[in-house]
């Protein structure tokens, strides 16, 4: 068994250095957007972790937790720098309010769905509620991926192509509001007393992320030559992400609201955000990986109840996408079932996932892990053929 | 100082101080479960890499070197000052040290032109042969007679001393390229004066890896205490050489051939494939002994080393790669040279300030006559000779990294050779740049680049 999945790995390994490093690679449309979402490093760390090989065992992951946080505050800051205001406000508030509906929509049919669903999971309730929140959250997320790949071999209305890239990449916001709030179902003990112990929380929870964007726009209100601004950003965030781990907070959230607020207030955001994106693509893969390795797959019942979620999921985005329709006369203009084109994941939900899988270890996060990611790697193959229906209803033309 | 440099100085602190104060609050929290300890790492490293580069800042506008920071932060955030990095986090760190060792050896040699050399090759090797050759053996000569005088030393065995007089005598002809090109680029320097130093401090730098590499072969017979066989450790020794170069040219070409074929993400590329290297060296030892019970030991710093030297020279993408080596080497340096730092041991550095006083003279008057001996023979004009040893007191990186390296490799002695390597390491990094700057502006170099 070990041999044979030596040898997938190689394989899978040969391939996607081979995706990585040559341009000119064509492969089918479903596989190349297997490839560009790097979902093949998800395969790569279940390959390497317990379940097969075990080179990435439990005892190895652990020792890798300090890289673990730098990449999911790498993550964070890199999403918070997408949410400049200036540019936010370019698009009408229609977007903004429909990107609420399909991410709540997505949010609360994927929560009581899963929740029935799991049931007959014998385990803490809380751990329970805060596993079924988080895959919640990760699912009101979506990517551009797909849209990218068909938009560009075809000409396609580009109002509907505008607002689905608007609500993929603005849906995240609302899944790490959720996914804060998991947060505050199992807080950490800082004090016996009840009212010490609140104070306490509220003054972690908002004094270290303000106290550290005081420090970063300390930092950035001098003059930084262009070969000094990698420890400044390297330094920032192991900081960031080091200061979060320590109050048993989410280093994804803190570097979020730490991109969020240099994004909107510094003048060397440019630069920042540059650097940040010039080493994305490995910071990505390596998550793939650490959570691909974190996956158990107990029974084969788990692939059941991960198509069961990917249902859920897809119905949320069918009723938000119909509901946006309806919200203003403007938005009637759309197709209702707009929410074709947002089924796949994208890299925010490995981050949610990951987060929580770090932050709350246990058998039932594991098993909640494990659904989210056989259900993402399904929406992966499926959002393609959804993704065209809804376009190809939407009259386009071949370029 | 400038009205707006002084801005920048009280800036800097300002931040300093904030950062400190941070710092101070993050280390009072109870740190319990590992998840929290993954994150005093994790916020550690930051706080040593910021506040590096805070005071590295300060100091160049004070015309000090920014190295000279680096260190400096590690010391007042290590173990023996502060102990916000404690030795326990320090040693855990050490994994740094592995991939920062092979991505200087690789700049190292990829900043090795053979046109350079070729240019002034005459001048290059009579100064490289005379200060290495009186370098070497005044240092390690003053070592063995003056050791019974010094309080850090004094308590040590024949062999040890002779380890370390040999030891020393290595390190203290290792230079500094990096601060050299850095020194360089500041006052904008061209001339013959500056390619010879140049090319003398990166050939230097390649040729020192071989020397250790047999210096640490003569420790290993002294320490040994199974007597002196010569044949079959230098055979071994000439096999190490061998296979290292052989390996490291193999991988030189795969550089290329990654470069050429696809070159994306080339400078996350290079520093794992440094770390790879590192780490499959290390491997490889352990594995040779325990399966065939043969001690094969490649050297990493000579494999990224001559890795570096091939992509320069035997291909098209040299540029490329010392432009990639280059965007990342910061943060690494800053990393490296602060956990250096951090490891040293300053209670012995109480000791043994006098001693390294006297080597770092020592060694300059080595330089003075080396260089001395050199320009007469090639009839360099005798103003320019009188001060040419000023251009090559800058000392660092590798030599802070073979310390290190006979610190694990030899705990006995290893100690006391970091301490006096990075207290002699800090009196020319202060000293040596400056001096280098002084020497340009002398012969007139200073200032001709064209661009």
């Amino acid at each position: 068994m070990k041999t044979t999945f030596t040898v997938l790995m190689v394989i899978f390994l040969a391939f996607s250095g081979y995706h990585l490093s040559f341009k000119s690679f064509r492969l089918p449309g479903f596989a190349l957007k297997f490839y560009l979402t790097g979902i093949e490093f998800l395969f790569i760390g279940i390959l390497l972790g317990s379940s097969f090989l075990n080179l990435l065992d439990t005892q190895t992951l652990k020792s890798l937790e300090p890289v673990s946080g730098l990449v999911l505050g790498w993550i964070g800051l890199i999403y918070g720098f997408q949410f400049e205001i200036k540019k936010v406000k370019r698009f009408p508030f229609d977007f903004f309010l429909s990107t609420l509906i399909e991410s709540f929509a997505t949010l609360l049919v994927v929560f009581f769905g899963v929740y029935f669903l799991l049931s007959f999971l014998d385990s803490n309730i809380n751990i329970k509620i805060m596993g079924v929140l988080t895959i919640a959250a990760a699912s009101a997320c979506s990517a551009q991926t797909g849209i990218v790949l068909v938009t560009s071999d075809f000409n396609y209305n580009k109002k509907l192509i505008t607002l689905l890239k608007y609500i993929s990449s603005t849906d995240g916001l609302h899944a790490l509001l959720i996914f804060g709030c998991v947060f505050l179902i199992q807080q950490p003990v800082y004090d016996k007393n009840w009212l010490v112990h609140q104070l306490y929380f509220i003054l972690y929870i908002t004094g270290v992320p303000f106290a550290l964007c005081f420090l970063y726009l300390l930092f950035f209100s001098n003059r930084i030559y262009e070969k000094t601004i990698s420890i400044v950003v390297i330094g920032m965030v192991l900081i960031s992400s080091g200061a979060a781990l320590v109050i048993n907070f989410s280093p994804l959230l803190i570097n979020f609201f730490l991109g969020f607020c240099i994004v909107n207030v510094s003048r060397k955001k440019e630069h920042i955000f540059n650097f940040l994106i010039s080493i994305e693509k490995p910071v990505y893969l390596l998550l793939l990986v650490f959570l691909g390795a974190g996956i158990k797959f107990s029974n084969n019942f788990i692939f059941f109840i991960a198509a069961c979620y990917s249902v859920y999921r897809l119905t949320g985005k069918i009723i938000g996408g119909m509901l946006i329709t309806k919200i203003s006369k403007k938005m009637s203009v759309y197709p209702a079932n707009l929410g074709f084109g947002l089924i796949d994941s994208g890299g925010l939900a490995f981050a949610i996932l990951y987060d929580f899988q770090q932050r709350f270890p246990c058998e039932t996060t594991t098993y909640i892990i494990t659904i989210a990611l056989i259900s993402i790697v399904y929406n992966d193959f499926l959002s393609l053929f959804f993704l065209k229906r809804l376009l190809s209803k939407d009259a386009g033309t071949i370029k | 100082m400038k009205k707006a440099d002084r801005k920048i100085v009280v800036n800097y602190i300002f931040i300093l101080i904030m950062l400190v104060l941070f710092a101070l609050w993050i280390k009072y929290l109870n740190v319990k479960i590992t998840w929290q300890q993954a994150g005093m790492i994790n916020f550690s490293l930051g706080f040593l890499l910021l506040a590096a580069y805070l005071i590295g800042g300060v100091l160049n506008i004070l015309k000090l070197p920014l190295i000279t920071g680096y260190i400096l932060a590690g010391i007042m955030a290590g173990p023996h000052v502060s102990n916000f990095i404690d030795t326990e986090m320090v040693n855990q760190l050490k994994l740094i040290d592995d991939f920062a060792l092979s991505f200087i050896a690789f700049t190292a040699g990829g900043s090795l032109h053979i046109k350079l050399i070729a240019q002034r090759y005459k001048a290059i090797l009579l100064n490289i042969f005379f200060i290495t050759t009186t370098v070497f053996c005044l240092t390690t000569g003053f070592v063995i007679i003056s050791a019974k005088y010094f309080v850090l030393t004094k308590l040590l065995s024949f062999e040890q001393i002779v380890a370390i007089a040999i030891l020393s005598g290595v390190i203290a002809v290792a230079r500094s390229p990096s601060s050299a090109i850095a020194i360089i680029n500041e006052v904008k320097a061209s001339g013959q004066f500056t390619e010879t130093v140049l090319g003398v401090t990166i050939v230097m730098d390649v040729l020192i890896i071989i020397f250790f590499t047999f210096a640490m072969t003569f420790v290993k017979i002294i320490m040994s205490q199974k007597g002196i066989s010569i044949d079959i450790p230098f055979l071994a020794l000439a096999v190490e050489m061998f296979c290292s170069i052989i390996f490291g040219v193999i991988i030189g070409k795969g550089i290329s051939f990654y470069i050429d074929k696809a070159g994306y993400d080339l400078p996350i590329f290079l520093v794992f494939l440094g770390f790879v290297v590192a780490k499959i060296s290390m491997f490889l030892t352990i594995f040779m002994k325990n399966h065939f019970d043969i001690f094969l030991h490649l050297e990493p710093l000579l494999i990224c080393m001559s890795a570096g030297f091939v992509v320069q020279n035997f291909g098209k993408s040299g540029r490329l790669f010392i432009k990639s080596l280059e965007s990342v080497e910061m943060p690494v340096y800053v990393l490296f040279f602060s956990l250096a730092g951090a490891s040293l041991d300053f209670t012995a550095l109480a000791i043994c300030w006098p001693l390294a006083v006297c080597l770092a003279g020592v060694r300059a008057v080595g330089i003075f006559i080396g260089t001395w001996s050199a320009g007469t023979i090639i009839k360099d004009p005798a103003s320019v000779n009188k001060k040419a040893w000023m251009g090559y007191l800058t000392q660092a990186g590798v030599a802070i990294g073979f310390a290190k390296l006979v610190q694990r490799q030899f705990p006995d002695i290893g100690l006391y050779l970091t301490t006096i390597v990075l207290a002699i390491i800090s009196i020319n990094q202060v000293i040596g740049p400056v001096m280098f700057k002084i020497v340009l502006n002398i012969v007139g170099d200073a200032g001709r680049q064209k661009r």
